[in-house]
């Protein structure tokens, strides 16, 4: 994320600034917890020269970091590329995203598992928190509806070190599908476990689970719904790619890149238009696609509706093969 | 400027800045009464929710743990079940409690700390009833009691939190209470400025309408009494100036009238006076004019009979021109007879003319010759009178020599003789040059004679030369005068004719006269009737008159009473 971000500013610069002056970042760490998210936040918001802020990139650290920006007398602006959770949505009037929520994101993977892999029962291990929780809601309904049962629902959280238990007792139960619902961390144990007890389930992972094909023979084989993948169409996503893998040998751009990438441009479209204050910021964010138009970006058409959130996007199933993560259909 | 000091716009102004006040301290009033409300309200909430919330948490927890104990010792779906719902409406509460406005960070943070918690038992649970499940109970009994600590921490942060918020509750409400009393201040001093610029302005208004209303009562009672001269001066608002300026151009107005009035009754009196004496003049015109009618129709009376007596003389008229004309006739007849002798006479003057003429040149050719002959006699005249002054002085020769014959005594006797001889002579030349004298004399005075004579027969002549020029002339005029007698003649005869026409005319004419004559004597009589009548209608006109100069009067004492 923050390589994508450095990437647009990086360009920006190239041509001169804003408004003839220089970009720069104050980069910050939430270590995804939301006790430092907070902090952050609150160091960024005390922070005249901050303007607008890209991030954060988990819907945990996002809903934590979104309540201390909106705050009086001086609300600054959240864009975040990444954070999927749907009680993100509206929660305040300066917190944008740029991507699609997890309602989209679990109902695309319900609908994969159940129909493209005919899955009956599932089970579901989710992060207990608000990430977790609400894919592993979406999920579930979406899948009873089409006629599946998530026969087990599992919490996790980072502080333990197994969950043989679960996965024994997943194996003893018999399940057609595992969905992961927790952060890359969690998943990259559960992968390591699932192998420990020998069981066989197809892996589905959430959207939090983007670069997890980084984890190497573990990941392979794990399917995951994204709404932006490397190899999409597009004159503009290839230039990208082709820039971001110069700058970052090695490095393939994913959804949380992209977005970080689309996240500067399109502040700094706002600052272009309307000047460097937090308020004319937000304004013209909430003004685009209605009051402004809508900016062509890498992960597609950027405009926000009142919740602060894009337009449906198209959602595809990527799958990791090789250490890539690749489209369904050009495996 | 003026414009806009008008009671009008006091009163406006006026009411507006009570309306101002007004609504100022009504809209303040209800925001202030909204806020409160609002922030009671708000505070209310926050307390109630905040101690749902804690007591939701609290109670959600304990079913948790309730449920997650019993399916350790009883693992059926149900304990699963509640177990589940519990948590998750442990959850439910714990984020309602994050999205709480106005947390500060350390709050936030016991927030986090509370899901965190939340999750260790959640997790601790799910992990001690697979354990149970797989039949690994020692295993689960250690994730089970492992919740334990988590449970009495949860419950801790949660009283703590609470009671934070409900504190902070209570300052708010401390500092609206401040605000209240700060705001009501504000009221009551809103309050007082609305009365305070009312009366201000009801004060202004009022003494700004009353005084000019004053002195206009003042200027309208005198108006009533009569005088016209009033003026409203000094100033007042719009309207009052209007109103005055209305009465002075009222009062200026009668003022104007009244005046007129008194000129007007004064000219009506001196003309009523002048209609009076007027027609007096007239009445006596009137009788005039019906004397000089009487008289009119006796003067016409007496043209007509004269006009009769005209008629006559016409007759006579035409009747001597008949005989003029007659008498012209004759007239030309004896002219052509003169005409004849006079020529005839006119030939035998011409030859005695001519016979008159030779008569004349004879009588010039003698008197010619005579007066040569008197020329000749004026020569002998001046030889005798040589001849007498040489005989003189011969005797004064000799008398001289005489004396010196004389002196010489005897010698001179010879010489004495021959002087005396001398003188004798020169004697006798004097006597005969007197004697010539005298016959030349006598032949002077017979030419003399012969010349009258001759002078005479001229004189004669050319008396008869102009006596047979005069005839001649005579006879040409006469003949001349005949010629004009006839064409005279013609004139009259033709005069004469004419004149008969005319007569005749006249005669008609005069019939005409008359018969007018007669109608102007009606007509006269007509006009009398008239003017008599005029004599009555101007005795009612100076009667008329009369009443008015007493109107005129009357209405001069009605005005008097005014001061203008």
């Amino acid at each position: 994320m923050r390589h994508g971000a450095q990437l647009a500013l990086a360009e920006l610069n190239a041509q001169g600034g804003i408004r003839g002056r220089p970009v720069e970042f104050v980069v910050a760490d939430d270590s995804g917890s939301d006790d430092a998210a907070v902090r952050v936040a609150q160091q960024l918001y005390g922070n005249p020269k901050v303007v607008a802020v890209v991030g954060h990139l988990a819907s945990g650290t996002s809903l934590s970091a979104a309540q201390v920006y909106g705050a009086d007398p001086t609300p600054l602006v959240m864009v975040t590329p990444s954070a999927t959770s749907p009680d993100l949505s509206g929660v305040s009037p300066y917190v944008f995203r740029l991507c699609p929520t997890d309602i989209r994101y679990g109902t695309a993977l319900a609908r994969f598992a159940r129909q493209s892999l005919g899955a009956r029962r599932a089970a579901i291990i989710f992060g207990s928190n608000a990430y977790g929780r609400g894919f592993r809601n979406t999920f579930r309904s979406e899948f009873a509806a089409l006629g599946g049962k998530v026969v087990e629902e599992d919490p996790y959280i980072p502080a333990i070190f197994s969950i043989e238990p679960y996965l024994t007792h997943l194996n003893r139960e018999g399940i057609d599908v595992l969905v992961l619902a927790v952060e890359a961390g969690g998943a990259e144990m559960t992968l390591r476990q699932i192998r420990a007890v020998g069981a066989h389930w197809p892996v589905l992972g959430g959207d939090a689970l983007a670069g997890i094909e980084a984890a190497g023979d573990v990941a392979e084989g794990i399917q995951l719904p994204a709404a932006y993948l490397p190899d999409a169409p597009g004159a503009r996503n290839s230039a990208f790619v082709t820039a971001y893998t110069k700058a970052y040998p090695g490095e393939r751009p994913d959804s949380r890149s992209a977005g970080a990438y689309d996240a500067v441009k399109v502040i700094a479209r706002a600052i272009e238009a309307r000047g460097a204050d937090r308020e004319e910021i937000r304004d013209y964010l909430a003004g685009m696609g209605r009051r402004v138009p809508a900016m062509d970006g890498v992960t597609g058409r950027i405009a926000f509706d009142s919740s602060g959130d894009v337009p449906v996007k198209e959602v595809v199933i990527g799958m990791v093969h090789n250490g890539r993560l690749v489209t369904e259909r050009t495996r | 400027m003026k414009q806009f000091d008008t009671v009008r716009l006091r009163l406006l102004g006026g009411l507006a800045l009570l309306g101002a006040g007004v609504v100022w301290i009504a809209l303040f009033g209800a925001h202030a009464l909204r806020t409160i409300r609002r922030s009671e309200a708000a505070q209310v909430a926050t307390a109630q929710r905040s101690g749902e919330i804690s007591s939701g948490i609290e109670t959600s927890v304990l079913q948790q743990l309730n449920a997650g104990q019993q399916y350790l010792v009883t693992p059926t779906p149900e304990w699963r079940a509640q177990f589940k719902e519990a948590a998750d409406q442990s959850f439910e509460f714990s984020r309602e409690l994050e999205r709480t406005r106005g947390l500060t960070i350390d709050q936030r943070l016991t927030v986090n700390r509370i899901r965190e918690l939340q999750s260790s038992i959640e997790v601790g649970y799910a992990m001690a009833h697979a354990l149970r499940d797989l039949g690994r109970d020692d295993e689960a009994r250690v994730w089970a009691n492992a919740v334990l600590t988590p449970a009495g921490e949860i419950t801790r942060a949660v009283r703590g939190l609470t009671s934070e918020l409900t504190t902070n509750a209570r300052r708010a409400e401390q500092s609206l209470a401040a605000l209240t009393a700060r705001w009501e201040a504000y009221l009551y001093l809103g309050l007082l400025a609305t009365i305070f610029g009312a009366a201000v302005v009801g004060y202004w208004t009022v003494s700004a309408v009353e005084e000019p209303l004053e002195r206009m009562a003042l200027a309208a009672e005198r108006l009533g009494g009569g005088d016209l001269r009033v003026t409203t001066t000094g100033h007042m608002p719009f309207e009052i100036q209007l109103l005055s300026d209305t009465m002075r151009r009222m009062a200026e107005r009668l003022r104007t009238i009244v005046r007129e009035i008194v000129q007007e009754s004064d000219q009506i009196a001196t003309s009523a006076g002048d209609l009076t004496s007027i027609s007096e003049g007239l009445a006596a015109t009137a009788a005039q004019v019906s004397s000089a009618m009487s008289e009119i129709s006796r003067g016409a009376e007496r043209q007509r009979v004269e006009l009769d007596a005209i008629g006559g003389g016409l007759e006579d008229l035409r009747r001597t021109a008949g005989e003029l004309a007659e008498a012209a006739e004759r007239v030309a007849t004896l002219g052509e007879e003169i005409e004849t002798v006079a020529s005839r006479h006119q030939n035998d003057v011409a030859s005695a003319s001519g016979t008159l003429l030779d008569v004349r040149e004879v009588v010039q050719t003698t008197s010619k010759q005579i007066s040569q002959l008197a020329e000749q006699t004026a020569a002998i005249d001046d030889f005798v009178d040589l001849i007498r002054r040489i005989s003189s002085q011969t005797n004064l020769l000799a008398l001289n020599a005489a004396i010196e014959a004389a002196r010489a005594g005897e010698h001179g006797r010879g010489f004495a003789v021959v002087a005396e001889e001398v003188r004798q002579l020169a004697d006798e030349s004097a006597r005969a040059a007197e004697a010539v004298t005298k016959t030349t004399n006598t032949i002077r005075d017979q030419v003399d004679e012969v010349t009258a004579t001759m002078a005479a027969g001229m004189a004669k002549v050319r008396g008869i030369e102009e006596i047979a020029g005069g005839a001649a002339r005579g006879l040409e005029a006469i003949v001349a005068a005949v010629t004009q007698v006839e064409q005279a003649a013609g004139r009259v005869s033709q005069v004469a004719q004419q004149n008969r026409e005319l007569t005749a005319r006249l005669e008609e004419r005069a019939l005409q006269v008359m018969s007018q004559s007669v109608a102007h004597a009606s007509g006269a009589e007509e006009v009398t009737a008239a003017a008599e009548q005029q004599g009555a209608s101007t005795e009612e006109m100076a009667a008329t008159s009369g009443q008015l100069l007493q109107a005129a009067e009357k209405l001069r004492s009605a005005v008097q009473g005014l001061r203008v």
